[in-house]
């Protein structure tokens, strides 16, 4: 078997796993590259029939217009339940301070949503496109991975996970974050991109934006990130790698303008993707690690 | 191109995580800002790679499972790079269950340890197809090649007490990155490949087993049930059995993809539909009427208790889990154990705790279809879950009913 054909059968058969053992689960969506190829397998998965479960969008309000449209125009496309909850009505809820600065990142607080949104509909299952290649903490992550009613990962005692036998058994009020494309590494998702014909946002591609430089890396202006007096606002050629908030993902310098191109890009590139994209990983050797005790994707 | 998927057992002593870095780097699979977090005053600590929790970083240590991509033009590659103490045993038995290949450490100067019989342990619980033994740290020997001869002769006499076939002895040093990724002229008397060079040319025994089994994971809709061809062939119209009921049909549709196939093949996930309109269920197994699974309500199996907090009880019903299909069982009966250190056979009154490993007796409450692991390993093991914790306690292997 081709390795495409390897890591797809894999990740039907989660998604027949998830759909086999839990009561309501859910798929989060946001628009990105890895979350829109989870769909695109969801739908191989259970063909003829629709989607069993809806699809759910953690909204931080710092969101990439184009990313918006595209979720929202792909949802309409498959006729699936779209579910939005937003961390600023969380913020206002709960009375949380929402983070200033020149960089406000929301990323922490959608743990916050996610439970709320877990507990309001009773998922017992969020389907995440989390990969394992992307960084060190997802690196050793179940793809059943338990998660206690507080949501939070317990890194130091993992179920046992042997061959394909997934254990979905959980109790009332606990949940199970499942992840289908655990094993597919950036250029697998590309690959399959290619090969399945995947429409993906427009800014995975090579356009011209008004960015600052922030840290060696080139983020773009927007609503949300405001440049300061010494900032040089320059308008360049760049793509974006991963797709996160607008406060927190960086561009790259990029001329990719097919997938083809982005292919040999990524090949090329000296730099690991969350390395060139993420600013909100740059804090500590241990970022995820600990978004994930609290409750994160 | 395919995929293969390997482990590294061993001890950070042994240089395990150094061998994964070492794979990692000079394959040109380390991105630059990676090879920043691990660079330090003492040069590039190529261990630091894998351990993802902090825990891990600070006590230096491997806990739990880490798992590693990397590519050559080759082969797709998928490092499980598992931990090696005593108490996380059970997680190097998680990690190792999906590996083609199984790398086992054993330091030059120190020799076979308690820790190499039981990684090798693990890899015979597993029935891997194949194990590499990779003498490491030959450049604190000398290169020498009597040392390496002696560990091989101690290795195979253990080997053949755990049944374990297909073997590769290779000496390496992962520091140094002799043979590697190429051969070193340090070693010229060793006559054989570069570990690069094994797992890339390797090939894994794969569906073998020519006897149809399709196992039903769901209903997509009222006609239609989702399910994985464990091996074997099926063609639209051909009359099955199903297990364990035993009850005859004929397939209708198989959809594989968005498509009608008339064959779908070993590994396909598809859908199907039945022509006489039964129901199928999850748990259910297909197969044609000439090559059956055995369908019992009980059987011996190789168990490895998995869980820390509880020992194994023979009095408590546990749930039983053979691909979809579960049942009530429990285990009762304990034949022996098999003390990891020495690979003797023994029994005493304790009962069998974490990491463990054991002979048993298992009585389910009703009767599953399955096969005998060296027919179709994939039907032939199981896990057992504790019905109140939900946890994942034991791991199985059936030998005969």
């Amino acid at each position: 078997m081709n390795y495409l054909d390897i890591l797809e059968a894999e990740a039907i058969y989660i998604f027949r796993e998830v759909a086999g053992q839990f009561k309501r689960p859910v798929l989060l969506f946001s628009g990105g590259k890895d979350s829109t190829v989870l769909i695109h397998l969801a739908l191989k998965a259970f063909y003829p029939a629709p989607l069993p479960f809806p699809v759910m969008h953690i909204d931080t309000g710092h969101n990439f217009p184009e990313a918006l449209r595209f979720r929202n125009a792909l949802v309409e496309k498959i006729n699936a339940q779209l579910i939005v909850r937003k961390v600023e009505d969380t913020i206002r809820e709960k009375n949380l301070p929402d983070p200033q600065g020149k960089f406000p990142s929301r990323n922490a607080l959608q743990s916050y949503t996610l439970m709320d949104a877990i507990r309001e509909f009773g998922f017992d299952a969020c389907i995440g496109g989390g990969r394992r290649d992307e960084e060190k903490a997802r690196a050793k992550e179940r793809i059943f991975s338990f998660r206690d009613p507080s949501g939070a990962w317990q890194p130091h005692n993992q179920r046992p996970e042997l061959w394909d036998l997934y254990n979905g058994r959980i109790r009332e009020g606990e949940n199970v974050r499942a992840f289908p494309i655990s094993n597919w590494t950036e250029l697998d998702i590309w690959q399959y991109i290619k090969r399945e014909h995947i429409a993906l946002p427009s800014i995975y591609f090579a356009h011209k934006r008004d960015c600052i430089v922030f840290q060696g890396r080139w983020v773009a202006v927007s609503e949300y990130v405001t440049p300061d007096i010494n900032d040089e606002v320059v308008n360049t050629t760049v793509r974006y790698r991963t797709v996160g908030d607008m406060t927190c993902t960086a561009a790259i310098e990029s001329q990719a303008q097919t997938v083809d191109d982005i292919i040999a890009e990524i090949e090329a590139s000296p730099i690991s993707e969350r390395g060139a994209t993420r600013i909100d990983d740059q804090i500590s050797d241990a970022a995820m690690e600990d978004r994930k005790l609290k409750g994160y994707f | 191109m395919d995929i293969l998927r390997f482990t590294t057992a061993g001890s950070v002593d042994d240089g395990k995580s150094t061998l994964t870095g070492r794979l990692l780097y000079d394959t040109g699979n380390i991105k630059s800002d990676i090879l920043e977090t691990i660079s330090g005053d003492e040069g590039l600590n190529l261990a630091h790679v894998t351990d993802g929790l902090r825990a891990e970083r600070e006590q230096k240590i491997t806990i739990d499972v880490a798992y590693k991509y990397f590519s050559t033009s080759h082969r797709k590659f998928i490092i499980t790079d598992a931990p090696g103490h005593f108490e996380y045993t059970r997680n190097l038995v998680t990690g190792a269950s999906n590996v083609d290949v199984m790398i086992i450490l054993i330091d030059a100067q120190n020799g076979i340890t308690a820790q190499t019989r039981r990684h090798s342990m693990v890899a015979s619980f597993l029935k891997l197809g194949k194990v590499v033994v990779a003498i490491n740290k030959m450049d604190l020997s000398d290169y020498s090649q009597d040392v390496y001869e002696r560990i091989k002769e101690e290795y195979l006499q253990i080997a053949a007490k755990l049944d374990l076939h297909n073997i590769t002895f290779i000496p390496i040093s992962a520091l140094q990155g002799d043979n590697v990724i190429t051969l070193s002229p340090k070693t010229p008397w060793y006559i054989g490949p570069a570990l690069l060079e094994l797992l890339e040319t390797y090939k894994p025994p794969m569906h073998q087993y020519a006897g149809l089994r399709l196992c039903l994971q769901y209903r997509i809709d009222d006609n239609t049930f989702a399910g994985k061809i464990l091996s074997g062939t099926l063609h639209s119209g051909d009359k099955i059995l199903i297990h364990p009921s035993g009850q005859a049909a004929t397939i209708g549709n198989i959809i594989h993809n968005y498509d009608n196939v008339e064959v779908a093949h070993a590994g396909d996930n598809i859908s199907i539909t039945l022509q006489e309109g039964i129901i199928l269920k999850r748990g259910d197994i297909i197969s044609h009427a000439r090559d059956i699974p055995l369908t019992s309500d009980s059987f011996d199996a190789d168990l490895c208790w998995m869980d820390s907090s509880s020992a194994l009880d023979l009095q408590k019903t546990y749930i039983l889990r053979i691909n979809t299909a579960e049942t009530e069982c429990i285990v009762s009966d304990l034949k022996f154990k098999v003390d990891i250190d020495t690979l003797e056979k023994y029994s005493d009154k304790e009962p069998l705790t974490a990491n463990q490993f054991a002979r048993v007796g298992i009585s389910m409450q009703k009767a599953l279809a399955w096969d005998h692991t060296a027919t179709l390993p994939e039907n032939g093991r199981g896990i057992l879950v504790d019905p109140v914790t939900n946890n994942t306690v034991g791991a199985f292997v059936i030998l005969q009913a």
